[in-house]
């Protein structure tokens, strides 16, 4: 009785997590389908009344927006592997040496987590200009590591504080350096924990828009949140919904991907040291 | 949404480190061991420094100043006349309150419908994996995707909810969301949640799997009800993941800024403190009262986090259990 | 140890080359000049401009900058602060001219160039791109909004459109007759736009004075500044007024103009052909007239609005740019440019354009001439978003404009530009 009440409340949850879930991300699918006449004289409708494929053919023939996408990735992979790199060696240091100062370290991740972004946009737009590196990569890329870095140290260290490290010990007794340890024995098992800090850097970086906007002003280092921000259609007085919608979608097909391969290391990623806690 | 996902929840219940033998060595590896964990940390250390504290100082510097960018001449020394005039301003409160509310109400929301979720994954025997991969779709979608996914959402022309909802009473075809200040609160909140939720159920679910099933049987064996169970022992063991949660995405959602320059640019009263002070610093070019705001912005964050570790009795970094 | 140094060496190194690999990427190809043209958004004329003036010397391409006249002030005078030399040409629009010459950002246009100039352009577009007595930007199309009405609504609700109507006459027959007046009221620059014009038709201005900077005379507190507020305050609480009034722009005010609902709107040159693709029987309904009044006898003040197009100082190509200036903003390529966005020349001469005939009557160009010399631009301070973005937080929502909205508004002003208030 109880039992059967408690899978019918379990599937009911289950759809309506579905539906919440995927209803707006549907919309917007739907959305990409309908023509600029169509949405330009109001269309409530949830689906395309005459689906049409123009707004893809315009959309990836739209350099401002391709550019937009090569800049997004570059931006976010290259903080991504330049991030994990300096965390990755920080987790070690913190999960596995005694050294002064270790407490202060996590402070100030933890601090630099709950940091508020935006504070930052003033004095850095300030600094940047005067540095030249303002609307470029590296402008981006500077302070995209150093917000994610907090991230990828905690993901990191809960991942590290797991391995077995008798491995290592062994591998110090037959002579090996602390270092030659470290890279021999510790980077192939901690390879997992790396990747999966490496994911939730990237959507970080992927999704960033405060920093996007306020450090960039052309499609030279403007990121796909920012572009969108700025999408200009054929109508210069009216939001090209459709092609919105177009571009939502095609910037969310890789999360998409990313998370139908990785969903388990992801929620790993994210709930780690609690779950084998 | 964001570097919250450091959150990477206590694990209260391990030592540190395990034991190492090495310690009983001598000195000179201990040594050793010292100077090479301060190099390995010390590039992330000084990036994070280089792209917070220092132009967190300039920012104090400058806020002392009128300095506005487009009209170089017009550049003085005014003490801390910019922190009067912010404090004693109408829409810094406003916007503050704005600010509160968003923060208050999103997390409230969220941590109600964050738990069913959690419970429901908890729960599940079928289709694990396909929960998992949507409740993960709006963690990983962009802010601004999700932000105009609602604003055509709410659209008076092209927007779906008027005509759904339409039999409530205070909804009619031209119901315009976006046209006065708590419709379009409303709708900016529903954005916000939707993307933030499955964080925070994820969080929830970690915290929920800690619970001993032996506790629960127990408890039921004794006879004690659904709601019983929940408020006596499921609640109260999870409470270092609740904390956790609590506190990452009450900051975050303090941060909000994303959603409402998308879906309002801050019309209809709906700005936040991080939007107020974005407009200063880049749309008017107040280099000097924008930095004021954000040292401001800065310290009210520090205040709600001590406000939340204090009501909540946890100190984060022992609850992870580093020394 | 070692590396470690060697990985952060390598790392240092990549961010430096991924700066330098974007760097090349905009500077690529040598010898014949380059020359960055930021426009507007339009439908393709600046872009056709760009290539009819480009020479053997110079290769003029474009960049589109973002819809919201704000945004692209936010967007230019961002690079130029940063002393970007990537920009060389720009489409800037009328209120932001003075700041960007007071800051010293534009190069500064021959006196050759400026009489000519002068002498080609309508008055409003020459007064609109002057800033200390020197014309700083090129005026290369000016707009102007007039009275779009729908023949059969007239009809119905028999006013004369051949005399010249006034605020109060049009929002009465609308909501009488179940039709709507759509404007710009969304809490942007467009508002501001609607607000300058009907003080300025009450005889009135928003503020004057203004090479007094921060001092200058603010004068929105008048008689003709309540004559404005009234306007807007029936609007906003009679039959006539959109749904969407307090979010509408040009776009959503074409839209509501096109629905079966639409009778009266105040709109820019381009309403003409907007039409043409989607809606094509509407044309035919389509009637123009004179802005209408904001007090019954006085001459209307259309708003002016267009595109001055200045030259950046850091650009590496100043001269050349100059040259490309001086073509863009001829008489036949603004008569190309009309000719493809709907975006009216900004000079009598532009007009004669044949193809602009073929596409508009006769009487419609001369309308919009007649409008573009009793035009009133905005005031010419370098403070215009200051007073724009105060205007904008005072007098918005339409639906809250009262009697003290424009004293409100004028002590606002007043203490954000002295820095006593936040904006």
């Amino acid at each position: 009785m109880n039992a059967t009440r408690n899978r019918i409340g379990t599937a009911i949850g289950f759809v309506l997590i579905l539906v919440w879930c995927l209803l707006p991300v549907v919309w917007i699918i739907s959305l990409s389908f309908k023509s600029a006449a169509e949405t330009g004289v109001g269309s409530p409708q949830f689906l395309p009344k005459d689906p049409t494929l123009q707004n893809y053919r315009d959309i990836l023939t739209d350099n401002d927006f391709l550019d937009a996408l090569r800049n997004s990735f570059g931006i976010a992979l290259i903080a991504t592997f330049l991030s994990v790199i300096l965390a990755t060696l920080a987790a070690y240091a913190i999960a596995r040496l005694e050294f002064r100062g270790k407490r202060a370290v996590l402070s100030l991740a933890l601090a630099i987590a709950m940091f508020p972004v935006v504070s930052l946009v003033g004095p850095l737009f300030d600094m940047w200009r005067t540095l030249h590196l303002f609307n470029t990569w590296p402008g981006l890329i500077i302070p995209y590591m150093s917000f994610t870095l907090p991230l990828a140290i905690w993901t990191l260290s809960a991942f590290f504080r797991e391995i077995p490290w008798e491995m290592e010990q062994a591998a110090q007794v037959d002579g090996a350096t602390s270092w030659q340890a470290f890279r021999k024995v510790i980077v192939p098992l901690a390879a997992p924990g790396v990747f999966t800090a490496a994911i939730l850097t990237f959507f970080f970086a992927w999704n960033e828009f405060v920093l996007a906007i306020s450090l960039t002003s052309t499609t030279r280092s403007r990121t796909v949140p920012a572009q969108m921000s700025f999408f200009v259609g054929p109508d210069p007085f009216n939001p090209p919904y459709g092609q919105l919608a177009t571009a939502s979608v095609v910037v969310t097909v890789p999360i998409i991907i990313i998370v139908l391969l990785f969903q388990r290391k992801i929620v790993a990623g994210l709930t780690s040291g609690a779950v084998k806690g | 949404m964001s570097i919250a996902t450091a959150a990477t929840p206590a694990t209260p219940s391990k030592p540190g480190k395990p034991d190492r033998p090495g310690k009983a060595v001598a000195s000179d590896r201990a040594k050793a061991e010292n100077r090479l964990g301060l190099k390995l940390v010390a590039p992330a250390v000084i990036l994070m420094l280089l792209v917070t504290a220092w132009p967190m100082l300039r920012a104090l510097y400058l806020s002392l100043f009128r300095y506005r960018l487009t009209t170089p001449d017009d550049r003085s020394f005014q003490g801390i006349s910019n922190y009067t005039t912010i404090l004693t301003d109408p829409l810094f409160w406003q916007d503050t309150l704005n600010t509160v509310i968003i923060m208050v109400v999103t997390v409230a929301v969220e941590l109600v419908i964050g738990f069913a979720f959690a419970m429901v994954m908890h729960r599940i025997v079928f289709a694990r994996g396909a929960v998992r991969t949507s409740i993960l779709i709006p963690y990983g979608i962009i802010t601004v995707v999700s932000a105009f996914a609602w604003q055509f959402t709410f659209s008076i022309n092209n927007g779906w909810v008027n005509s759904w909802f339409e039999w409530l009473p205070w909804i009619g075809p031209d119901t315009n969301w976006f046209g006065a200040h708590w419709p379009a609160m409303f709708a900016i909140m529903v954005s916000e949640i939707w993307k933030t939720t499955p964080f925070m159920s994820l969080l929830l679910l970690a915290g929920l799997s800690q619970v001993s099933e032996d506790m629960l049987e127990a408890a039921q064996v004794d006879g004690a009800t659904w709601w019983q169970r929940l408020f006596k022992v499921i609640l109260p063991n999870m409470r270092a993941a609740i904390m956790v949660a609590v506190l990452f995405r009450a900051l975050d959602a303090f941060r909000i800024f994303d959603n409402i320059y998308v879906m309002t640019k801050g019309a209809q009263g709906t700005e936040s403190s991080s939007f107020l002070t974005y407009r200063q610093v880049i749309e008017q070019f107040q280099l000097g009262m924008g930095s004021a705001l954000s040292v401001l912005l800065f310290l009210t964050v520090l205040l709600i986090a001590y406000l939340i570790t204090k009501f909540f009795r946890v100190d984060l970094a022992q609850a992870r259990g580093e020394g | 140890m070692d590396r470690v140094r060697r990985g952060v060496a390598a790392a240092a190194a990549l961010i430096t080359a991924s700066g330098l690999l974007a760097a090349c990427a905009a500077n690529a190809d040598s010898g014949k000049a380059q020359l960055t043209w930021y426009i507007n958004p339009d439908s393709g004329g600046q872009a056709a401009v760009a290539k009819s003036c480009s020479t053997d010397d110079y290769t003029i391409t474009t960049q589109v900058l973002p819809q919201d006249a704000s945004q692209q002030r936010i967007q230019l005078a961002r690079r130029l602060a940063a002393e970007d030399p990537g920009i060389d040409i720009m489409s800037i629009d009328p209120p932001y001219t003075a700041e960007f010459a007071n800051a010293g950002y534009l190069a500064p246009l021959p006196q050759e160039l400026q009489d000519k100039l002068k002498d080609q352009s309508f008055k409003g577009a020459t007064q609109a791109a002057t800033w200390d007595g020197d014309l700083v930007v090129a005026p290369f199309w000016s707009n102007v909004q007039v009275l779009w009405y729908r023949k059969s609504f007239v009809k119905k609700a028999g006013i004369d459109m051949g005399r010249p109507v006034t605020w109060d006459q049009i929002i009465d027959a609308a909501s009488k007759n179940g039709g709507k007046v759509a404007v710009q009221a969304n809490k942007y620059e467009g508002y501001v736009v609607w607000i300058n014009a009907l003080i300025a038709g009450a005889g009135g201005a928003i503020v004057s004075d203004t090479e007094k900077g921060i001092d200058a005379s603010i004068d929105i507190d008048s008689d003709a500044g309540d004559q404005a507020a009234a306007v807007i305050r029936k609007l906003a609480r009679s039959k006539a007024a959109p749904s969407d009034l307090s979010v509408s722009n040009e776009g959503t005010a074409g839209a509501t103009f096109g629905s079966p609902v639409g009778a009266f709107l105040t709109n820019w040159t381009y309403i003409w052909t907007n039409y043409d693709a989607a809606q094509p029987e509407l044309k035919k309904d389509i009637g123009y007239a004179r802005y209408p009044q904001t007090v019954e006898g006085k001459e209307s003040r259309p708003p002016y609005g267009g595109i001055g197009v200045g030259v950046s100082k850091y650009s590496h190509h100043v001269d050349e740019s100059l040259k490309a200036v001086e073509c863009i903003t001829n008489a036949k390529s603004q008569g190309l440019n009309a000719e493809l966005t709907g975006n009216m020349p900004a000079s009598a001469a532009g007009y004669e354009d044949p193809k602009l005939h073929k596409i508009y009557p006769d009487d419609l160009l001369k309308l919009f001439q007649d409008s573009l010399n009793a035009a009133t631009p905005r005031s010419v301070t370098p403070y215009w978003s200051d007073i724009s973005g105060s205007i904008q937080s005072t007098w918005h929502p339409p639906g809250s404009v009262g009697t003290s909205t424009p004293g409100d508004s004028a002590s606002f002003i007043d203490d954000v530009l002295h820095g006593r208030r936040l904006l």
